[in-house]
């Protein structure tokens, strides 16, 4: 059983097909890119694994579980973190508040240990003790200790991206999604968070599916790569393979 | 007796059927409902009348002026108000709105208090025909004509004049109207404008049957409310379907089961329609992006 | 650093600090005192301003922290007021089971409000808890067990063997209460539950993402924010003796939504700030004309020009311009000013300090 898989995924808008009958595996530990134009579905596809959207035929599944047409909080606890291509962070909060929300699902206060927390040694306090110390850690790791108390919609772009990640990693995932990362980036700024993916799968053991717009990113860091346009693959293989395959370099070029 | 039911019942829905369109064209130019629609109406209402009472003005002048003055208070409101809000969350304009409505309300209860006065209305509510069965009030008859008169002529705006189309355009899209020329924010500030004016209408229309108080558009503007939600409101035609509809439904309701209880139909309605079929019986979903 | 400072747990502390626990100490001390130093037919006024507060905690947790609407929410004080007394008339309950049974029933219906809410945004969601509101008012203003218009009498109260009469022993219970409840709200507020309410008020998108059961949590700030509402009103039928349904109108529903807007969403201290004044506002509307200076000119002006009995209408007026001026120019309420009053002190400070240093005294 594979790690993850997505099998004839498709998915229709009315009289749209976004996705159609897309399938790959992705291999544990590994980073699988995604490339394509724009609107060739690649957005849509990571909406249908997270459970944003239901897919209208096909399955994803995950650790050997189904996970297509569950909700996405469910696909969350099941070890799934995403990132947004347009950011969607919590925008009144700070920093060290919005990656306290990837602990959410690794944490049981409710309503009345919430309240009636008065002291250090109740549960709530104790929980959120120790539940803070994994975001700072998580916030060291991407440099943005400086700025936890900050409300994040202050905050510089690459800094904001940087939260998401954040944001993401602190659900302390097994599968990553994320979605052009380096968009809106500086080259230094890319070369960053290429750094920072890398490194969660070599010294993390993360697997990584990498949406990315940028050619050459998504080429160094894929194990594999996977071409979309028009919803359907059409190409999927090794990184150098898939880039110079003539769908792939006429999807981008055009056709004359 | 069902015929005479339905025939008050389309005489009520007329009012509602207009509120409900006052609220929907300005829905769909900035997705706010205006919770001040109600007390805008009201206040205009009150201006005809201190023209024709206080002033001695003709009723056809003082509708005139109290028209002016409605589209002004529309178009005053969107522009110096709405449109200068800092952060416009759908949150923070509706509170807008529900902040107008609350001092238009205490400006109109404190200018002319809480008597209840007498509109003076040049049809009236007491004459009758008869159309065989049907027993209709003259004002009634009015009414609905009115209504009709004015939804036609809104809908032959929209369809046939240049700013009615370019009104049109920007509701659907405001981005591809900006692009293709069209002045967006004169366009949503003359919504306000003519969705002030219909108001007024309706509140012309309601003055008669009861006193003018300052807490004269208060049902009107929730079945109006109920009237747009069951129609759709995104869609005009539908909302103006659904005032009358209710405005039936309702005088059934009140003829066969309870006078007493006859407003809950429009509670039952909006939360029926919310939890089954939200977008209304004739409206459409927008769809998510993300 | 000692390891102590280390863990962050002074983010959600209450008291991170000497300094404030001697505020909260003085807080307290300045409330049991507070009673005792103001005239006697004042002490009705605070504890009314505080009934005002504690739906306005409420308000907070639905509207400031979710980012839910609620324009109906004087239906839900209504209901526990109702509830409260109708346990003590026809179920013999004493008030100690009647104001629990209060936040019960307002609960439910803040459960049953929650369920519709999760298919609705923004616009929907507000006409719909219009809807409740108003049929709240409706079948109480006809039924014939809530005693139609004319409502019903309170019975006299007491908690255990300690008579409930009385402003004074009505203002240790309800701002007791309201510390408590303060309290509450505000841990509420810094721990995962009100974490994850904004997330929802942010991006309901991301919050699924992340784990949070929207769905869950938006019914459950309609449920708590429900029972809040409800405590109010079982405290505010003892306070006044009797209840009728005209007290719950619409209007009270947008006082509620304004004192949190006024005051600043997302904010505890805003909350209580907004619903302070609000209350005040709401209360003394009728004495517009008993305000120094401002009151006899108010009074003379609206002789002149508007009508004779139209005075306490201001009030509404000038909730409704704090409403707009609040949305247009200072979002986060007086909150907001007084972040911006504090920021001005701290640029102050630190200009006198360097001014000082740079060109020396003199």
């Amino acid at each position: 059983m594979s790690f993850f898989s997505v099998r004839s995924l498709s998915k229709r808008f009315g009289g749209l097909t976004a996705l159609d009958d897309v399938s790959f595996e992705v291999e544990k530990g590994s980073i699988l890119s995604v490339i394509g134009p724009n609107g060739s579905g690649k957005s849509t596809a990571f909406n249908c694994i997270n459970g944003i959207y239901k897919p209208t035929a096909g399955t994803v599944h995950f650790e050997g579980e189904q996970i297509s047409g569950l909700k996405s909080h469910r696909i969350a606890r099941r070890g799934l973190a995403r990132t947004f291509q347009n950011i969607e962070l919590f925008a009144n909060e700070s920093t060290v508040d919005n990656l306290m929300l990837g602990r959410h699902q690794h944490m049981r206060t409710g309503l009345w240990r919430g309240m009636g927390m008065l002291g250090r040694t109740t549960r709530a306090a104790r929980e959120e003790v120790e539940n803070r110390a994994r975001v700072e850690q998580v916030m060291e790791t991407l440099d943005l200790t400086a700025v936890r108390d900050r409300p994040v919609q202050e905050l510089p772009y690459g800094t904001q991206k940087r939260v998401e990640l954040g944001r993401a990693l602190a659900m302390d995932p097994k599968l990553l999604l994320v979605d052009e990362p380096s968009a809106g980036m500086s080259p230094e700024e890319r070369a960053d968070i290429g750094e920072r993916l890398r490194s969660l799968r070599d010294d993390l053991g993360l697997t990584i599916l990498l949406i990315e717009h940028h050619m050459q990113l998504a080429i160094d860091l894929a194990d594999r790569v996977l071409a979309l346009n028009f919803g359907k693959v059409i190409a999927l293989g090794a990184p150098e393979e898939v880039r110079s395959h003539p769908e792939v370099i006429k999807a981008y070029l055009g056709d004359g | 007796m069902l015929l005479q039911i339905v025939a008050s019942g389309l005489s009520s829905g007329s009012i509602y059927a207009l509120v409900a369109l006052a609220l929907v064209i300005t829905y769909k130019t900035t997705e706010v409902p205006n919770f001040a629609q109600g007390e805008m109406a009201m206040f205009s209402a009150f201006v005809a009348y201190v023209l024709i009472v206080d002033y001695n003005v003709g009723f056809v002048v003082a509708f005139g002026a109290a028209i002016v003055f409605a589209f002004l208070l529309g178009v005053g409101f969107e522009g110096l108000f709405l449109r200068r809000t800092k952060n416009p969350t759908h949150l923070n304009l509706i509170i807008m709105t529900l902040g107008f409505q609350l001092a238009l309300f205490g400006l109109a209860g404190w200018r002319w208090g809480a008597d209840q006065r007498q509109f003076p209305f040049p049809v009236s509510a007491s004459e009758v025909v008869r159309f065989g069965d049907i027993t209709v009030s003259t004002l009634s008859i009015a009414t609905i004509s009115i209504a009709l008169a004015l939804m036609a002529a809104v809908f032959a705006f929209f369809r046939f004049t240049k700013l009615g189309v370019a009104m049109q355009a920007t509701q659907q899209d405001p981005m591809a109207a900006r692009i293709n020329g069209v002045p967006v924010r004169a366009v949503v500030a003359l919504t306000f404008g003519i969705s002030s004016v219909i108001g007024l209408v309706a509140a012309l229309l309601t003055a008669p049957l009861i006193t003018l108080d300052p807490t004269l558009m208060w049902d009107p503007l929730l079945k109006g409310f109920a009237g747009a939600v069951l129609g759709g409101m995104n869609t005009p035609v539908g909302a103006v379907l659904g005032g009358y509809l209710l405005g039936v439904v309702e005088n059934l309701f009140g003829a066969y089961v309870s006078v007493e209880f006859k407003s809950a139909v429009a509670f039952l309605i909006i939360v029926i329609v919310l939890w089954f079929r939200p977008v209304g019986l004739f409206g459409r979903q927008p769809p998510r992006k993300v | 650093m000692t390891l102590r400072e280390l863990d962050h747990y002074a983010d959600v502390q209450l008291l991170p600090g000497k300094a404030a626990v001697v505020k909260l100490v003085v807080l307290l001390a300045v409330l049991a005192v507070l009673p005792f130093v103001v005239p006697g037919y004042r002490i009705f006024t605070l504890n009314y301003m505080a009934i005002f507060v504690i739906v306005g905690l409420g308000m907070s947790i639905l509207v400031g922290d979710t980012g839910q609407v609620s324009l109906g929410h004087a239906g839900f004080m209504a209901i526990g007021a109702y509830t409260s007394v109708l346990a003590m008339t026809e179920l013999g309950a004493p008030f100690l089971i009647a104001l629990p049974a209060a936040a019960l029933v307002s609960a439910f219906f803040g459960f049953l409000l929650g369920l519709p809410a999760l298919r609705l945004d923004g616009p929907y969601l507000a006409i719909a808890t219009l809807g409740f509101g108003l049929a709240v008012t409706l079948i109480i203003g006809h039924g014939s067990l809530f005693g139609g218009h004319m409502g019903l009498v309170v019975p006299e109260a007491s908690l255990g063997p300690l008579p409930l009469s009385g402003d004074i022993s009505h203002y240790f219970l309800i701002v007791g209460i309201t510390v408590v409840l303060a309290v509450a709200a505000r841990n509420l507020g810094v721990t995962r539950v009100g974490r994850a309410f904004r997330a929802i008020r942010d991006s309901p998108i991301a919050a699924e993402t992340m784990g949070v059961d929207v769905a869950y949590y938006k019914t459950l700030s309609f449920t708590v924010s429900a029972a809040f509402a409800g405590i109010a009103g079982s405290l505010l039928s003892l306070m006044n003796g009797f209840i009728s349904p005209g007290v719950f109108s619409f209007t009270l529903s947008l006082m509620f939504l304004a004192m949190v807007v006024f005051g600043g969403l997302g904010s505890i201290t805003g909350a209580v700030l907004g619903s302070l004044v609000m209350g005040y506002v709401n209360l003394r509307m009728d004495a517009v004309q008993e305000i120094p200076v401002l009151g006899p000119a108010l009074q003379g002006f609206s002789d002149a020009f508007m009508s004779p009995s139209g005075l306490p209408n201001v009030g509404w007026v000038l909730t409704g311009l704090m409403i707009m001026l609040t949305i247009m120019f200072e979002p986060r309420g007086l909150y907001g000013v007084w972040l911006r009053v504090e920021d001005a002190l701290r640029w102050l400070r630190r200009r006198s300090a360097s001014g000082g240093t740079a060109t020396g005294a003199g």
